[in-house]
């Protein structure tokens, strides 16, 4: 019993913590230059509740809330910066080719961090192309920033599940939240930084508190 | 025991309420489990806009538009219909209202009012809430299964731990595995029969809004039943046995059970109303000639010539579908395709809407069969009448050949 215990007690211990994952294209290579034109694309949330049998139930109002909330930490965590910051509603933008290039960057992150193409094994040069550019024309930018909002919530059922189903020495994962961010050379197209941000139990992007903890992680070693 | 497990299922899947019709004009909390769908529905459909394969041609969506509404009465303005080029027998409603006819539907909806059963069928998903209701039953036979497995577990592992041998532990623990693939499959099998009976009442309700639209209620039946006939005229045995069988894991029913119950729902219903046949056919006849090398792509041959043949079965538009013809017959290259394709082109080339390439394609094949004088004419046709296509200089050089004999 007590050795459960002291299991449980190490288990939150590691899940109380925001855990990050930041790959820079060069390391401690040029920063955005101060006064650089960075557009903020508005945060792309999902959030959903895990079903007792592990089904994702979207929750619309949760994602609204964590894009509110990521979307106000981020615009004031970022106007204290040596950078110029304008926030671009993505909804607008979709036509054309400024959508294709926001929907290739959506293409292109989203390979990242399963990291199952072979010629990216051991190297960060991931790019959405010199076509970048015309994001960065479009928008009077040097820098674009996204920021990808992902995560489900266990259920009470859940929860329940889980507390039998270990009985029976069988674990059931209790969903999990996090955010990706990735900044653009808008002149080359380069992914020049890339984070994964893993939400610990006080980075619920649901509260704007949460919201703040998740943010800085999140931005913790950005070249910004 | 399978009805045993099926009782089980049943009993911990919460019922679902009465599939009571939507209000028009709605959209649903977005606390809701409904908002959350519609949520990623919205994002799905903000995707489709974007779609290349979005056929934007304003008369055509303004035809489908036009018959989306007179089918959806009081849900007109909650429905956005988005036409797109693909070309398979197919039409979507998402929850949020946001539905898509596939052009291979078009193709193969013989007028109006077929299409309009067609649409019926899809507002009637949406109407009553199908899509959500689905999703409900999901989780709950989801849990319900996670909670029976557990159960069968639980108390094969205490009988197995109560056997004196190994070999008893061992065959408690297999019967034990075999039992929780049952649950599994039994809580699938009842997802699918909910599906069935979705799709059935989809079909009902939407022969039902198609004939008080005043389109002819034999149209539901007609449809399915060319259907059945592509599907026996396809060049793959698979293709052509997978009508007549049915399984318990099947989403829809069999073509031949929904034309039974669509014989059954049209006793209550007049026997009048229009086909809308001419309106239909002038709608789709810009896209005819795209929307059939499209269907090539899919490499069935028999199916396509079929289609092309019911296409044709009123003397119209026959130079493009003649010319269609002899390319399914050239591209499948079988016994006589060649032949078969010679008389399509030859066919295609006594109207006035053949396509240029008729003349190209004669020639290639007059070619091949040595007839050097009626490849050379054939050759000068399509020089005559496409002097600045991109391929001009391909049969200007064959034609050269010819003449200099080599």
């Amino acid at each position: 019993m007590r050795r459960v215990l002291a299991a449980m007690a190490a288990c939150l211990f590691l899940a109380a913590c925001t855990t990050t994952s930041t790959q820079l294209a060069v390391k401690d290579g040029p920063k955005p230059a101060a006064g650089a034109r960075i557009i903020l694309i508005q945060p792309d949330v999902h959030l959903a509740v895990l079903t007792a049998s592990g089904l994702q139930d979207p929750r619309a109002d949760w994602s609204q809330q964590g894009k509110d909330n990521l979307t106000a930490e981020m615009s004031s965590s970022l106007q204290a910066r040596a950078h110029q910051f304008r926030m671009i509603n993505p909804e607008g933008a979709m036509e054309g080719r400024t959508g294709q290039l926001l929907r290739l960057n959506e293409a292109v992150t989203k390979s990242i961090p399963y990291g199952y193409i072979p010629t990216k094994k051991g190297s960060f040069d991931w790019t959405i192309g010199d076509g970048a550019q015309a994001l960065g024309s479009a928008y009077d930018a040097d820098y674009a920033l996204f920021v990808t909002a992902r995560g489900s919530y266990a259920s009470g059922g859940r929860v329940v599940a889980m507390i039998g189903f270990a009985a029976l020495g069988v674990s059931v994962p209790l969903g999990n939240q996090y955010a990706m961010a990735s900044l653009v050379d808008l002149r080359t197209g380069r992914i020049v930084w890339y984070n994964t941000a893993l939400a610990g139990p006080n980075a619920d992007m649901r509260q704007p508190q949460g919201a703040k903890s998740l943010v800085a992680a999140m931005l913790k070693d950005a070249p910004l | 025991m399978r009805t045993l497990i099926l009782a089980a299922v049943a009993s911990l899947v919460l019922c679902a309420p009465a599939q009571a019709q939507r209000l028009a004009g709605v959209r649903p909390d977005v606390a809701s489990d409904e908002g959350g769908l519609w949520a990623v529905s919205d994002k799905t459909e903000g995707s489709a806009r974007q779609s290349a394969e979005l056929d934007r041609d304003p008369a055509l969506n303004a035809y489908v538009r036009d018959v989306a509404c007179k089918v959806a009465r009081d849900h007109c303005a909650d429905i956005r219909v988005y036409v797109m080029d693909r070309p398979f027998f197919n039409a979507t409603m998402a929850p949020n209202g946001y539905t898509e006819v596939w052009s291979g539907t078009l193709l193969r909806a013989a007028d109006e009012a077929q299409l309009a059963f067609v649409l019926g069928h899809e507002v009637s998903h949406f109407d009553r809430n199908h899509s959500l209701l689905s999703w409900r039953r999901k989780k709950s036979t989801s849990n319900a299964m996670m909670v029976l497995s557990a159960g069968v577990a639980v108390v094969g592992v205490a009988a197995a731990s109560s056997a004196t041998t190994y070999d008893g532990a061992s065959s408690i623990l297999d019967a034990t595995r075999s039992l929780i693939d049952v649950v599994y499959l039994t809580g699938m099998a009842s997802l699918f029969a909910y599906g069935r009976e979705n799709e059935s009442e989809a079909d009902r309700l939407g022969l039902d809004r198609a004939a008080h639209a005043g389109y002819a209620p034999s149209a539901g039946t007609e449809l399915w039943r060319a259907q059945m006939g592509e599907t026996q005229a396809s060049d793959f045995k698979r293709v052509r046995t997978s009508g007549t069988r049915t399984n318990i894991f099947a989403s829809h029913p069999l073509d031949a059970e929904r034309i039974a119950a669509l014989q059954e729902n049209l006793k209550s219903l007049p026997n009048t109303g229009e086909t809308g046949r001419a309106r239909h056919r002038a709608a789709i006849r810009p896209h005819l000639a795209t929307w059939l090398r499209d269907d090539l792509r899919r490499r069935d041959f028999g199916q396509t010539l079929h289609l092309i043949g019911r296409l044709a079965a009123d003397g119209e538009d026959l130079g493009v579908l003649n010319f269609y013809r002899g390319e399914a017959h050239r591209q499948r290259r079988g016994e006589g395709d060649l032949t078969s394709a010679r008389d399509a082109y030859l066919a295609a080339a006594a109207y006035p809407d053949a396509p240029v390439a008729v003349w190209r394609e004669l020639g290639d094949l007059r070619r091949k069969a040595s007839d050097a004088a009626g490849a050379k004419a054939a050759y000068e046709t399509y020089l005559a009448k496409a002097s600045t296509a991109e391929d001009a200089w391909i049969v200007q050089d064959s034609l050269n050949s010819l003449t200099s004999g080599k």
